[in-house]
């Protein structure tokens, strides 16, 4: 069974609309969204609504989160003073758009939706603000992936797509006083991996085409696509609707400054 | 005595590297510096007189007499920002060296008819005749950065988020008390990032001069001055700042400037 993992949203209908185009082409059964629906792009109330009207389970994202709960945010949410600031603008004007059945629709929204042996989230199964880097140590992922009880974890909030697969996991675990002569015993882990869905209205790969995944649960086989769309609609959207046009600017790069992304030993705190 | 005048007055295109071809005369003693009509905080200005401390930055008022009656011995190098005639300088009727510094593509331009000698310098575009870029100073004396969002402002100006920039050159003060001095210019890949060797200000917002200068066409002055203030630090943050620095530094240095480390 083909199934399609998409994350990161923000607004962007027609990233959006050209992913859901891409899916069909694919052949994918299923979709999952890991969430932030909103957030920066101009069309946040018609992302959720093709969302909800495709009935697509979807995770709440840390973007969802703070337009439900309000900002509060662990230092790990922005790589400068310059981002925060802009974030802050982005919050509030998406606060000021969004229909109200849409906030509600966005409070209903679960941390983590499971199928079998895997796990989507936003983030980390620790919370949608957590970023598994690739480059996180691979003690911290396994231990985040235990957590989740799953054999393939699928995030997002990066905005970058990867593939991680940890091979060969063995945890050795000393039980009782270092010296009492009890020998290590020793966990064997079984394959687990992995799989960031990038960003479908925020990219930040250095190219604005949308990124998503297709993972074929039969063969386990896990492949990035990238779609290009007509991202100049979304930025003339974005200068017509009263956000920064710096905005539209990053956009049209790739290069979406989303949140601290530079420290994978950093443990959210909120 | 010498054939050479005592005076070198340089010209060329924004960016093809006038100040650093001066710049390597300029460790000998007792030598001149004279940037016409830049105003005090001209980034090349300020960068000569950090770099160079022997070096006498020349006040724009007193230069044309000071040149009129320079000393045998003395020397001074004169760099003419693109702005300037060439055709109307007042210190044409000096006897002065006129080199020009162009780019190696550049055969023929009013540089080459003005100049004595010409340096080639680096592979830029040359502005077209008839359409000059403007020139946007900011005073930035007394800000403090923050270095993330510094870079980013950084990358955006210089890829043309706030309209077409040719060159642009700024000293910028960090929170650590470390002044840097960043060069950019259109056709040289990256930005250019050179520590300036000044004592650490580590107590209060530095009194030292800096200043930043974009070259371009069609720059939006107000976002980019509006996106400048989001990217500096607040009294308070400073001070938290300071304080970690301080203490990881020591105030035992502190040296005869006032707020300034040693």
């Amino acid at each position: 069974m083909k199934l399609a993992v998409m994350s990161c949203i923000h607004g962007n209908y027609e990233a959006l609309n050209a992913v859901l185009s891409d899916i069909d082409a694919q052949k994918a059964e299923q979709i999952y969204c890991l969430g932030d629906l909103v957030g920066y792009g101009p069309d946040p109330n018609a992302v959720v609504e093709m969302i909800r009207s495709l009935a697509i389970p979807t995770c709440q994202g840390c973007w969802d989160e703070d337009i439900v709960e309000g900002l509060n945010a662990c230092e790990c949410s922005y790589p400068s003073q310059l981002a925060e600031q802009r974030g802050r603008i982005a919050h509030e004007w998406t606060n000021d758009v969004i229909h109200p059945e849409v906030r509600e629709y966005l409070a209903t929204l679960p941390m983590t939706l499971r199928k079998d042996n895997l796990c989507f989230v936003h983030g980390s199964p620790n919370s949608q603000h957590e970023y598994l880097l690739p480059s996180m140590d691979g003690f911290a992922v396994l231990e985040r992936l235990l957590s989740a009880d799953a054999d393939v974890l699928f995030c997002g909030h990066t905005h970058v797509p990867y593939d991680r697969r940890l091979e060969d996991a063995a945890l050795s675990v000393k039980v009782g006083a270092a010296d009492n002569g009890e020998p290590l015993q020793q966990l064997q882990v079984p394959l687990k991996r992995i799989v960031n869905a990038g960003s479908v209205g925020e990219p930040r790969h250095g190219r604005p085409n949308a990124t998503y995944v297709i993972y074929d649960t039969d063969t386990t086989q896990v492949t990035l696509r990238e779609v290009p769309y007509d991202y100049h609609k979304t930025c003339e959207a974005i200068i017509e609707k009263g956000l920064p046009p710096i905005f539209a600017w990053r956009l049209a790069r790739g290069v979406e400054f989303a949140e601290r992304a530079d420290d994978p030993s950093h443990v959210c705190e909120r | 005595m010498s054939d050479t005048p005592n005076i070198t007055v340089v010209a060329g295109p924004p960016g093809i590297g006038k100040t650093t071809w001066i710049s390597q005369f300029l460790s000998a003693a007792g030598l001149g510096y004279l940037y016409p009509g830049a105003g005090a905080e001209a980034v090349d200005r300020l960068r000569i007189g950090y770099r160079f401390p022997q070096v006498s930055v020349i006040e724009e008022e007193a230069a044309l007499a000071l040149l009129s009656d320079l000393p045998e011995s003395g020397r001074v190098y004169i760099e003419l920002g693109f702005h300037i005639d060439l055709a109307m300088l007042p210190l044409n009727g000096l006897p002065c060296r006129r080199v020009a510094v162009v780019p190696p593509n550049l055969a023929e331009s009013e540089w080459h008819s003005w100049a004595d000698e010409v340096i080639i310098g680096n592979n830029i575009e040359t502005p077209q005749a008839g359409r000059l870029p403007s020139l946007w100073r900011a005073p930035l004396t007394g800000q403090v950065f923050d270095p993330p969002s510094l870079d980013e402002l950084l990358i955006e100006l210089t890829g043309g988020a706030y309209g077409q920039v040719i060159r642009l050159k700024g000293i910028f003060e960090l929170p650590d008390g470390q002044a840097f001095y960043v060069d950019f210019a259109e056709g040289i890949p990256g930005l250019e990032y050179t520590e300036l060797k000044l004592p650490r200000w580590l107590e209060g917002r530095p009194s030292r001069l800096s200043s930043l200068e974009v070259v371009g066409y069609d720059l939006q002055q107000t976002m980019i001055k509006e996106t400048l203030l989001l990217t500096c630090l607040s009294d308070e943050i400073l001070a938290q700042y300071q304080r970690q620095y301080q203490e990881h530094y020591g105030l035992e240095g502190l040296s005869e400037t006032k707020g300034a480390v040693a």
